[in-house]
């Protein structure tokens, strides 16, 4: 009888637990998590690290409270959060508009990729900042400038992974559709696309989280608002619990971003389980 | 072989224990020479860009290799500090406010300037800026922390403007220089040799550093050394101190060779650099140990209370966690160098 109850009750509990909770490879995860965060404890208690360059762990929680609640220079974490991946959102969603299909079409015709490879493959590696200053002196200093450092961060690695997913599709597919007549519009919507997504899909994790590593670069110049302007600033006066506190955000939140992402592709592609590392 | 081994201990041996009794014999500090200093100085017209272009420190210390690096301001400064970069470094009093609260192991040596309208806020022409109240709706730039930005919102704060009526841009200086040539901007606080080229482009000064000074708030830069270095090798600070002073007299002496060396460091026409010297104030060396700047080491001066009032400031800005007492910042002034020098 008893036994009975408690198996019950552990199937009620375990029913509040999300499945990836449950895997053993998530107990590994969070064993490095704790390691980390013990080492900060000890770290920062024993009076080892300095704490103008390492604050501990309550100090770090103390200033996202009151960053949160007070604000940072005038905005809210929630705004400064609010407005960077705003700026991230807008400058990636345009490069996945001009990005994917101009990479369809690198893939699918030899003609369009000899035109446009040089300029892709000569902007390519130029480092993001590099091309700021001058960014800044054609687009000013508001957001426009912002968004064109971080489209240009965004725009290689979508059209490389396309070009990829869109020549790796089995070329037997395109045979059969093209033997049963289909229109060039099927072939790209039926065809193209559906084979394509999965690749395409992780190229446009790695863009974007590619596009997160620029955002500090790009909120360097003359933004009063944004997470990655708070560090920069923060950095400025020395404000270490704040700089902490930021990062912490700005890998949370790239994290949800990149899950979100996921959940999305799982949508559009139901024919195809992404799995992810 | 064994008797090779043993040849190689016994010169070993012997010449440890020479070693040895050289270093019983002389006090370690005798021989305590740094290989190099690395001294970071701020884009600035002061005369640290004569101490640097007459290589008045390689003179003071032969042997040591001096290298010098240009840091944009105040801001970058105070990392590069942090970071232990620089061995000596120059830093406004906003900056060094920061430092000395947040304990970064620094000592104030030397006074390198006083800043009057070398540093000035410049209005375009058109905007028609009168007033600061006529700042309100506008876009003006600074670089944050530095001197000027602690200006610009101090003098806002006693105008009884809020600063958030009008958009306050982080920028640096040449970035300031090139929002400005684009017309982004309506007005900005900062510094030469940049401001002259906003001045240039449809701008006029509308207030300088030095008016601020006459309302009871200095700003300055102060030359720092790293408390481990000062410890490790303190002839060299004083070594430093000396070429400085030099540096100062000689920009007090030889206006015209001076303006000439200022042209060529930052590649300026000779007229602009005459005028942007008169906006920077050198202060002799024996003046430094006088109540209005450094003081002395049994008395030290104003350079402290400029630094309370600029925390004070900081804090109420929320730029600074806490405030420390008067007695700790005249412990981050140290003048005992320069009365060595002087002497």
């Amino acid at each position: 009888m008893i036994n009975k109850d408690q198996i019950k009750s552990n199937r009620n509990i375990k029913r509040f637990i999300p499945p990836f909770m449950r895997k053993r490879t998530f107990a590994y995860s969070m064993l490095t998590v704790n390691i980390l965060f013990i080492t900060w404890v000890v770290v920062t208690e024993t009076g080892l690290a300095d704490e103008l360059f390492l604050p501990g762990p309550l100090k770090v929680w103390q200033s996202f409270i009151e960053v949160s609640t007070e604000g940072y220079q005038g905005n809210t974490l929630f705004i400064h959060v609010f407005t960077s991946v705003n700026r991230i959102l807008a400058a990636f969603i345009l490069a996945c508009i001009i990005g994917i299909p101009m990479g369809v079409l690198m893939g699918a015709s030899k003609i369009a990729r000899a035109l446009l490879n040089p300029l892709i493959e000569f902007y390519r590696p130029l480092p993001p900042l590099g091309l700021y200053t001058l960014l800044v002196m054609w687009l000013g200093i508001g957001e426009e400038s912002k968004l064109a450092l971080l489209f240009l961060a965004a725009l290689p690695g979508l059209i490389i992974a396309t070009i990829q997913a869109v020549q790796n599709i089995d070329p037997v597919y395109l045979r059969v559709a093209k033997g049963l007549g289909a229109s060039k519009k099927t072939i790209l919507f039926n065809v193209y696309l559906p084979a394509a997504g999965p690749t395409i899909l992780a190229g446009m994790r790695i863009s974007l989280g590619f596009t997160y590593t620029v955002l500090v670069a790009a909120e360097i110049v003359a933004a009063s608002a944004g997470i990655g302007w708070m560090i920069w600033d923060a950095a400025k006066f020395l404000l270490s619990d704040v700089v902490i506190m930021g990062l912490i955000v700005l890998g949370l939140t790239g994290i949800a971003l990149d899950i979100f992402m996921r959940f999305i592709g799982r949508i559009l592609m139901p024919w195809t389980r992404y799995l992810g590392p | 072989m064994k008797n090779i081994l043993n040849k190689v201990s016994k010169t070993l041996f012997g010449s440890l224990s020479a070693m040895t009794l050289l270093m019983m014999t002389f006090p370690i500090e005798a021989f305590a020479k740094p290989k190099k200093i690395t001294v970071g100085y701020l884009n600035l017209v002061n005369a640290q860009l004569v101490t640097k272009s007459l290589g008045l420190i390689q003179k003071e210390m032969p042997g040591v290799e001096v290298k010098h690096i240009k840091v944009g301001g105040g801001g970058d400064m105070l990392r590069a500090i942090a970071a232990k970069q620089v061995d000596f470094g120059g830093l406004g009093n906003p900056p060094t406010a920061i430092g000395v609260t947040r304990k970064l192991p620094i000592d104030g040596i030397i006074v390198l300037n006083m800043l009057d309208f070398v540093e000035a806020m410049v209005v375009r022409t058109d905007a028609n800026i009168k007033s600061f109240k006529d700042l309100e709706g506008k876009t003006v730039a600074a670089p944050f922390g530095s001197t000027t930005h602690y200006l610009l919102l101090q003098a806002l704060a006693d105008e009884g403007i809020d600063p958030s009526s009008m958009t306050i841009l982080d920028l640096r200086p040449n970035d300031i220089a090139a929002a400005w040539a684009r017309g982004d901007l309506d007005a900005a606080w900062f510094w030469e040799p940049n401001l002259d080229k906003a001045v240039k482009r449809g701008g006029n000064i509308f207030m300088t550093s030095g008016i601020m000074e006459k309302r009871g708030y200095p700003t300055w830069d102060v030359g720092v050394v790293m408390k481990k270095f000062a410890k490790q090798y303190p002839e060299y600070v004083e070594k430093f101190v000396k070429a400085e002073c030099a540096g100062i007299d000689f920009w007090i002496n030889n206006p015209a060779e001076t303006a000439k060396i200022i042209a060529k460091e930052l590649s300026l026409d000779l007229e602009d650099a005459t005028r942007m010297m008169k906006g920077t104030e050198m202060v002799p060396c024996k003046k430094q140990l006088t109540s209005q700047y450094m003081g002395t080491s049994n008395d030290i001066g104003g350079f402290a209370d400029t630094l309370v009032k600029t925390s004070k400031f900081l804090v109420s800005q929320k730029r600074l966690p806490k405030q420390l007492k008067r007695k700790d910042y005249e412990k981050f002034l140290d003048p005992s160098y320069l009365e060595k020098v002087v002497d």
